[in-house]
């Protein structure tokens, strides 16, 4: 934690980096909507283990980066991933002491309000995706969660 | 307000709630500005270069393995496509030289009737992009964008019919909707009897559907739609899609109608993006055809709709 912050920034940046190609990397049909948010989940590890290092900057422009992307609403994923990694930074020291399990959970939560806040500015610019299957993506990244932050935190170690 | 109030492992104050409320409003200012109105084009231009060595390399390995996948297919299989290909372009030229005689006469027609022409001309071909952009919408990305000359609303064609509009324009990349994204409506007309409706995609690329034909419209399964040219976006007679199926329900008022369409909306990846041709050597005054503003840009005027209701070259309205 208390190590020189210019040490951290590669590996956040060259995950973030990874994480965004995977946002987009071309999966065939049935798996494209269970796609998990891949740069999100790398936004809340880093909020939550070194929150010094991003912050909510690394939010803030990673949802940027997804916008122009993916060509939505520019500002769109920007708000999402800065409200919900607010709260986890928030809430990072009592996470850290989590159980796996709970860790997942609250991870899931974080994910689920990402989602909606996006289905509620999809709404309100006049393109709703009503596809249920959009809810599949905080399960799925839930359940990737620990293999992501154990990957990632050896990263982090080194 | 004091629970948010961190102390950082330092003994600084982070002061979350602050910057969380910033970087907010900040994104919202951004969304209610790109929403509301067209000033962010430049910025989007400008980050977009930025994402596009990203959207290139996610899209290198695939482009080489299919270039890997070329290399090496045997001599056969090659010389079976030679002659396949031989094959297609014989009979492809054969129906050519009648189209050519057809063309010339539709211009001879127009002419008299001193309207512009309908027929397209200018093509230029551009690839899709192994890029995902949203599960949920039926979109993709084309490596071609304003350096090339698209432009909004330009209609986008594959070898077999009516693929989708152009709806963003990158500086070097641009965004296509296909006809069957459940947001894109397309004028078009049945063939066999000039029957003219709207065609609306589901959401489902094998599948379009006419929402606004009354229980009694002469429709069958088979029959061919074609673009109408109405709405001024896209040339007419395109091939769009054969009718599959034509449910009638006599409680009902509007008969359901599928449509296969006539693009391989989830296979193609060459696209042909389409310049409505210029007015040809019609009576106009000279010096409405040679104004440098006609000449210069690159864009041909695509906005003329080909019906002979606006049948008005560009410069010839105001002299």
């Amino acid at each position: 934690m208390m190590r020189d912050s210019r040490v951290r920034r590669l590996p956040m940046a060259l995950s973030a980096l990874v994480a965004l190609a995977l946002a987009v990397v071309p999966l065939p049909g049935a798996l494209d909507a269970l796609r998990p948010d891949f740069l999100v989940l790398v936004v809340f590890y880093w909020s939550i283990e070194s929150p010094r290092a991003g912050g909510l900057a690394l939010a803030f422009f990673a949802g940027l980066a997804l916008d122009v992307i993916k060509g939505v609403v520019l500002g769109q994923h920007a708000l999402a991933l800065t409200l919900m990694a607010a709260w986890a930074t928030h809430l990072r020291l009592r996470l850290r002491v989590f159980s796996v399990l709970s860790q997942s959970l609250t991870i899931f939560a974080f994910l689920t309000g990402y989602q909606f806040i996006l289905f509620w500015i999809d709404g309100a610019t006049g393109n709703p995706v009503t596809s249920f299957s959009r809810w599949l993506a905080p399960v799925i990244g839930a359940v990737l969660w620990p293999f992501l932050a154990g990957a990632l935190g050896r990263l982090h170690e080194r | 307000m004091v629970a948010f109030r961190n102390t950082d492992a330092s003994g600084r104050t982070t002061g979350l709630l602050l910057r969380c409320v910033l970087y907010s409003l900040l994104a919202l200012g951004l969304i209610i500005v790109d929403k509301r109105y067209d000033h962010l084009g430049k910025i989007r231009r400008f980050l977009s270069i930025v994402a596009y060595p990203v959207q290139l390399a996610v899209e290198s390995p695939f482009e080489g393995w299919n270039w890997f996948r070329e290399s090496v297919t045997t001599r056969d299989a090659l010389r079976e496509d030679k002659a396949k290909l031989e094959s297609e372009l014989r009979l492809a030229q054969f129906r050519l030289q009648r189209y050519e005689a057809l063309e010339a006469e539709s211009q001879r027609l127009r002419a008299l009737r001193d309207n512009t022409a309908g027929v397209t001309d200018h093509f230029i071909i551009g690839d899709v992009m192994d890029v995902d952009l949203d599960a949920f919408r039926e979109r993709v990305l084309i490596d071609k964008g304003a350096r090339d000359g698209i432009f909004v609303g330009q209609a986008v064609l594959d070898s077999g019919g009516v693929f989708g509009q152009v709806s963003r324009v990158e500086q070097l990349t641009s965004e296509v909707i296909l006809v069957s994204d459940p947001a894109h409506a397309l004028p078009v007309q049945i063939n066999r009897n000039g029957l003219r409706t709207i065609a609306v995609g589901t959401g489902d690329p094998s599948r379009l559907k006419l929402p606004y034909l009354p229980t009694s419209a002469d429709v069958v399964v088979g029959d061919l739609l074609v673009t109408s040219g109405l709405g001024g976006g896209f040339p007419a007679g395109y091939p769009v899609g054969t009718v599959a199926d034509v449910k009638r329900d006599p409680a009902q008022s509007l008969a359901e109608v599928d449509v296969r369409p006539a693009a391989a909306l989830d296979r193609s990846r060459e696209l042909m993006f389409v310049w409505l041709k210029p007015a040809p050597a019609l009576p106009v005054p000279a010096a409405a055809v040679t104004t440098p503003a006609a000449k210069s840009t690159p864009q041909p005027p695509a906005k003329i709709a080909p019906s002979p209701a606006k049948a008005a070259p560009p410069g010839v309205s105001h002299p």
